[in-house]
């Protein structure tokens, strides 16, 4: 079987994977689509008639301030998957470089990161990105609020990853780079770094669907980019301005419905690829 | 007489454990000459590994070379430094692994395994010259040309051997050290790797140290033939030599355990347990096991001495008591 055959052979063997790309799929789609018959400053205040249930006009109905939900979920859901995928890319970069160099060199080095990771993994995630979150003062954007995940994001990678290299490490392969002359840091990224790409693959997956939980529980607290009509941010005006007990449910239910597709989407992605890097959780063949 | 391309001198390497101190090698003395097939032998934990993951530096805390030089071309082994390490394998000494079947990066191609390392070295030109090196690498170690663009994995185990073979000549090294080989091979392919190993030997004019512990594998092999015992070198001799005329009586029992067409009846082995390192026996290591012993021999540490021409042995059976040095 060549390249391509087996790339389709794998999502045919791995439904999982398929339905989740799917799903993500769709999401884009709906956005990139959506942006060709909608004009993006409908997400914003006073761009359309306040407190209307869905209809012809406006099919996600519009909210308090008179934006137009359909246009916020256009805007919102690209936006959302921004800060989850640099989040996750940063964090899984970080934990990448320092797992490999705890792994490998061990030592003191090893020692400090463990501990520093191992300390900050018994604190409240949620606590500490609030505190965080709420220290700065200045407008927060997009890339400051993913940046905000991702100090919070490196620290499971790291550890994983770690664990991983430790167990590579005593491998014959590694043992007869060194042998043949090969210096530390070529080891590292050309002989260990490649085994580990699979494994990478399907971390970042679960990496982007953790940063995407995290962007949305503090912006439902208020604490994302107020002027950004992200897909956390609407529910945060949503829950705001009491929209459950005033029956504006287009205004709760479209959001919740988007993000259960992201999630589904995300996980769905993270578990086929776990999948096909992890050959135990493969089924017979 | 041939020239001396390694001179082991005194070479001790020990492991401190909690238990104490182990003399893993212990005091060796051995000459390698320039272009020989030399054969190390001896039992699990006799130090033989021990000693050339020594020359190549490859032993990590609590182990460590604690004495002894190995001269190589000018250059005392024991004494470069990191990077002079790094140049050194490969480039003068390389080695080829025990287990071949896991020596070889899985996700990587042949070809690119084998000119990353020649890269690390130094290697110049681009990437069809180096392939072109490759290529000509795999028909000097027996394999087809297209081996060179597969994964690991789908080779035979007798192929990676090949391979490894391939990336240990790939900058033509003074010095290859082979860590049993063949053992994971069955005994056909195991000739032909050791036929495979033994042409590019005399092709190259490279000095190959061959550990292991298959004495016909050896017989073979081997022009000169050590044998271990605890760590000390107790003989070494012409390979013809060790076997018609044993002088340590460990050789002796070692070549009388070996079967034979020639003799029947039960096999006899060597009577008590290999020693322990972390406890060894006073005076000669081999005393407590050897049929010979005489009183000295639990007092008086033996030396490597000449007791035939070219053939050296660690036996107070050979040696004048006003010689003798005391432990």
């Amino acid at each position: 079987m060549n390249g391509l055959a087996q790339k389709l052979y794998y999502f045919r063997e791995s439904p999982m994977l398929s339905v989740g790309l799917g799903m993500l799929l769709f999401l884009l789609l709906f956005s990139a689509l959506g942006r060709l018959f909608i004009d993006a400053d409908m997400a914003q205040p006073l761009s359309a008639m306040p407190r209307q249930a869905p209809s012809l006009e406006y099919p996600f109905g519009t909210d308090d301030s008179g934006r137009n939900l359909l246009a916020v979920m256009v805007v919102g859901v690209p936006l959302t998957l921004q800060v989850g995928f640099i989040a996750g890319g940063v964090g899984l970069g970080v934990g990448t470089l320092l797992g490999f160099l705890s792994g490998y060199l061990g030592g003191k080095l090893d020692v400090a990161v463990r501990g520093v990771v191992d300390t900050l993994l018994t604190v409240p995630g949620l606590v500490v990105l609030i505190s965080i979150a709420s220290t700065i003062r200045e407008e927060i954007s997009i890339s400051i609020m993913a940046l905000v995940v991702a100090s919070l994001a490196w620290m499971w990678p790291t550890r994983t990853i770690r664990s991983q290299v430790l167990t590579m490490r005593e491998r014959a392969y590694v043992q007869m780079a060194k042998l043949n002359g090969m210096n530390t840091m070529e080891i590292i990224w050309k002989e260990l770094f490649p085994n580990l790409l699979p494994y990478l693959a399907a971390n970042f997956a679960g990496a982007v669907s953790a940063a995407v939980l995290a962007t949305i529980g503090l912006e439902a607290l208020g604490l994302g980019p107020q002027n950004e009509p992200t897909v956390g941010m609407t529910l945060y005006w949503a829950i705001t301005f009491s929209s459950l007990i005033r029956g504006m449910w287009w205004w709760w239910a479209i959001p919740i419905l988007f993000i259960i597709l992201l999630f589904v989407g995300l996980i769905l992605i993270a578990a086929g690829l776990d999948e096909l890097a992890n050959p135990k959780q493969r089924k017979a063949v | 007489m041939r020239d001396t391309l390694l001179q082991i001198k005194g070479l001790e390497v020990q492991f401190e454990t909690r238990r104490g101190v182990a003399r893993a090698v212990n005091k060796v003395d051995l000459d390698l000459f320039a272009g020989e097939r030399f054969g190390l032998v001896g039992e699990s934990g006799s130090g033989k590994s021990t000693m050339i993951l020594a020359l190549l530096r490859m032993i990590k805390p609590p182990g460590r070379i604690v004495g002894g030089s190995a001269l190589m071309q000018g250059d005392d082994l024991t004494q470069l430094d990191n990077e002079q390490v790094r140049q050194t394998r490969l480039a003068r000494i390389a080695m080829v692994p025990q287990g071949a079947m896991n020596s070889l990066n899985p996700v990587m191609r042949i070809k690119d395994q084998l000119i990353l390392t020649m890269r690390e070295h130094g290697e110049q030109g681009d990437n069809a010259q180096l392939e072109a090196r490759v290529l000509e690498l795999m028909e000097m170690v027996g394999l087809k040309p297209h081996a060179a663009g597969l994964y690991p994995h789908e080779l035979s185990g007798g192929m990676k051997q090949r391979v490894c073979i391939a990336q240990a000549i790939s900058l033509q090294p003074q010095l290859i050290l082979a860590d049993e080989p063949t053992s994971a091979l069955d005994v056909v392919v195991q000739r032909q790797i050791m036929q495979t190993l033994r042409d590019l030997q005399q092709r190259l004019d490279a000095t190959v140290l061959l550990v292991g512990h298959d004495m016909g594998l050896m017989a073979q092999f081997a022009e000169r033939i050590g044998i271990m015992y605890g760590g000390q070198l107790v003989e070494v001799g012409p390979v013809e030599q060790i076997f018609h005329e044993p002088k340590h009586p460990y050789t002796r029992l070692l070549i009388s355990s070996i079967p034979s067409f020639a003799t029947k009846g039960s096999f006899k082995g060597i009577p008590g347990v290999a020693l322990s390192l972390l406890d060894p026996p006073s005076g000669c290591l081999f005393h407590p096991r050897c049929p010979q012993a005489t009183q000295r021999c639990s007092i008086t540490s033996p030396t490597l001495q000449e007791v035939a021409p070219g053939q050296d042995a660690t036996c107070l059976l050979y040696e004048e008591e006003e010689h003798a040095p005391t432990a």
